[in-house]
């Protein structure tokens, strides 16, 4: 069989494969399992008794799929890396929009305390408005935009000095 | 048949521009699109006759440019407009600018529609013709002290709304007096952004209501019917997610009545075309009014299903001027259907907005399946607009079969590159209350909040199915010389970390 890895959850996962005329046998772990293509980017696969349908396409690296409407996404692992650098620890001093919108309310002054999950800034997008939570507690160290300013994803809103522990 | 039209012009995109352009193609007339840049490949532009390109993203610089929409049809000869639902739909300057060029707008009149779409209004003018009504203000909350004295009079909770209100937008429930004064605000700022118009107003909040529409038809020599009720109770922050026709919860004789009353609100606004007057029901089996859509609505194909009425064709047929058909005077409710609506919104992240484009798409099949559908493989779907995709819709002899049925077809329904709540409405349709047909308006706040999806159960499955995909891939890349173009980056895949509330107003 074939070896093949990827990430999952940020683990790697190791699988072996085999081919089958146009079925695949492939197994991860302990288990194994029959996939049959049953039409583009779609399988049909047996699971605990059970008939699921999946589909699965990559893009840039990322396999996004479709297991019985649970979506889930698998890296090849030189693109978690990358994906998960910005991603992981640290990140929380840090408040982004989570897509580009406008600010309509901002609910942090610099000084002030803020405690996990609190709301600090309302991001208008899609004509909803989203509130944008701290993600762990800490003091408010710098507030870069206003009320009314446009904003993307890359600069961050508000800066919060963490508190240990 | 001669032709009711020469030629129509859809003032809309997604799902229901391309609804409208079928109903089009059912009567033999031609469609034109109209469509802004972020709309060059969109499903829409490519499903009419013709297209004519109309400007920037910016909906203000296109879809609700008045003055580009009445170009575009002078331009290709168009003597009538549908504007779908949304953008231009429930603009009352609109039919007269339409009416101005000599160009059929298919709607209501502008009077009416100014009289329903004043939320206000519409409630006084209805409470005069005995229509009941939810206890609230009579006009539109001047200062704070006013709001403060009908929140007393109604007792708490109660509802702040959007006086040009609809879609959830501008509405807040309000349980104590301390956040009265944000929620006013939150509100008037959210209608403002929405409509234009800041002005909103107080009503009793009624606990565990189920919102019971009715789809109404008017035509222009005075007959008007109800074509039944559609149950759409399950709603996540005021935004409808599952609707479902009939009703469990009404009886013939309460259906009789509540159609009797649309029917009856119709009249009293002079109404024609298709509209629907919207009630909540509580559980007591007492009724209030809500308000009236002036325009069709998303959920209107369950009512399609089980009716057997093409309620687009009819509002084609009602503006051309025909009485309403004959198959309208004897109607029947045959079976149950459900719709799911399928948003670009994050079912496991708070709903959050999802934008990107969309890689894999294919749609489920069978008897008593209906997709309506504004994206395709390849689609991109943006920040730019109301994140709606795509409507499923089953039909099937009774209530629990339709559950059953929807749920395989969403498992059946793929869609990739875009994150969707497909999961969180079958984790809906499979609590035991839904089956109980205990269908609140708090169904998803009561039931649904504590919800987590287990990813781990298919981590080694999901592993198989990339090692499928990447082998599949590489064979491919292998025996065909040159690459695709890249993909766009999700911003997903860009921004790392972030976290959101679930609600504005906990």
């Amino acid at each position: 069989m074939n070896r093949t890895e990827f990430m999952f959850d940020g683990q790697p996962v190791e699988s072996l494969y085999e081919r089958i005329g146009e079925r695949f046998k492939v197994v991860v772990g302990e288990k194994t399992f029959e996939l049959q293509p049953y039409g583009d980017n779609l399988y049909l696969v047996q699971f605990n008794g059970k008939k699921l349908t999946a589909a699965v396409a990559e893009s840039r690296g990322v396999y996004y799929i479709d297991i019985d409407s649970v979506l889930l996404e698998v890296r090849e692992p030189s693109q978690d890396s990358i994906a998960g650098g910005a991603a992981d620890v640290g990140a929380a001093d840090k408040i982004f929009a989570p897509m580009p919108g406008k600010i309509v309310k901002i609910m942090a002054e610099v000084g002030g305390d803020v405690r996990e999950k609190q709301a600090l800034v309302i991001v208008e997008a899609m004509k909803m408005e989203n509130p944008v939570l701290a993600r762990a507690k800490g003091k408010v160290k710098a507030i870069h935009f206003a009320v009314g300013d446009q904003v993307d994803t890359e600069s961050p809103i508000i800066e919060l000095e963490l508190e240990e522990g | 048949m001669e032709k009711l039209f020469n030629k129509i012009l859809v003032a809309n995109r997604s799902e229901i521009a391309v609804r409208v352009m079928n109903a089009c193609r059912a009567l033999g007339i031609p469609s034109v699109a109209v469509y802004s840049e972020a709309d060059v490949n969109a499903k829409h532009r490519w499903f009419a006759d013709e297209a004519v390109f109309i400007g920037p993203p910016a909906p203000g610089h296109s879809y609700l440019d008045i003055e580009k929409i009445i170009d575009a049809a002078k331009q290709t000869g168009c003597d009538a407009i549908h504007p779908g639902y949304g953008f231009l739909a429930e603009n009352s300057l609109f039919p007269g600018r339409c009416a101005e060029e000599g160009i059929t707008f298919i709607g209501p009149s502008a009077k009416s529609m100014r009289l329903m779409g004043n939320k206000v209004e519409s409630r006084i003018k209805m409470a005069d013709a005995g229509i009941p009504l939810i206890p609230g203000m009579k006009d539109i909350g001047a200062d704070f002290a006013s709001f403060e004295r009908a929140a007393e009079k109604a007792g708490y909770p109660v509802m702040i709304k959007a006086a040009a209100g609809g879609g959830g937008k501008g509405m807040r429930i309000v349980h104590a007096p301390d956040t009265l004064q944000d929620a006013i605000e939150a509100a008037r700022r959210e209608a403002k952004n929405a409509f234009g118009d800041e002005t909103v107003y107080l009503e009793k909040y009624i606990s565990n209501p189920r919102h019971i529409e009715f789809q109404v038809l008017a035509d222009a020599h005075g007959n008007c019917v109800h074509v039944f009720e559609r149950e759409c109770s399950i709603q996540r922050r005021h935004q409808k997610i599952i609707e479902e026709t009939p009703s469990v919860a009404l009886t013939d004789e309460t259906r009789a009545r509540m159609g009797a009353d649309a029917v009856r609100v119709a009249k009293a606004a002079d109404y024609t075309n298709a509209g629907t007057v919207e009630f909540l029901l509580d559980e007591k089996g007492n009724y209030y009014f809500l308000e009236m859509n002036t325009r069709i609505q998303v959920e209107h194909p369950i009512t399609e299903m089980v009716t057997g009425v093409d309620l687009v064709v009819e509002q084609i047929r009602i503006a051309a001027g025909l009485p309403l058909s004959g198959q309208l005077l004897n109607l029947t409710q045959r079976g149950h259907a459900i719709e799911c609506r399928i948003y670009a919104e994050d079912g496991e992240n708070n709903f959050m907005p999802s934008t990107g484009k969309v890689i894999h798409y294919s749609e489920p099949t069978g008897p008593g399946i209906r997709v309506d559908s504004g994206i395709m493989a390849g689609s991109d779907v943006t920040i730019d607009y109301d994140p709606i995709m795509a409507k499923l819709i089953v039909h099937a002899p009774d209530r629990s079969t339709a559950i059953t049925k929807m749920i395989d077809a969403l498992n059946h329904y793929k869609i990739l590159g875009v994150r969707t709540s497909k999961r969180f409405m079958i984790d809906v349709m499979s609590h035991p209350d839904f089956a109980a047909g205990k269908t609140y308006t708090n169904f998803i706040e009561k039931h649904m909040l504590d919800r987590a999806v287990d990813n781990g159960t298919y981590r080694e499955l999901a592993t198989a199915l990339a090692t499928a995909a990447s082998v599949t891939r590489a064979r491919a890349a292998a025996s065909s010389s040159g690459g695709g173009p890249a993909e766009q980056a999700s911003p997903w895949e860009i921004i790392g970390a972030w976290q959101i509330g679930d609600s504005i107003h906990e």
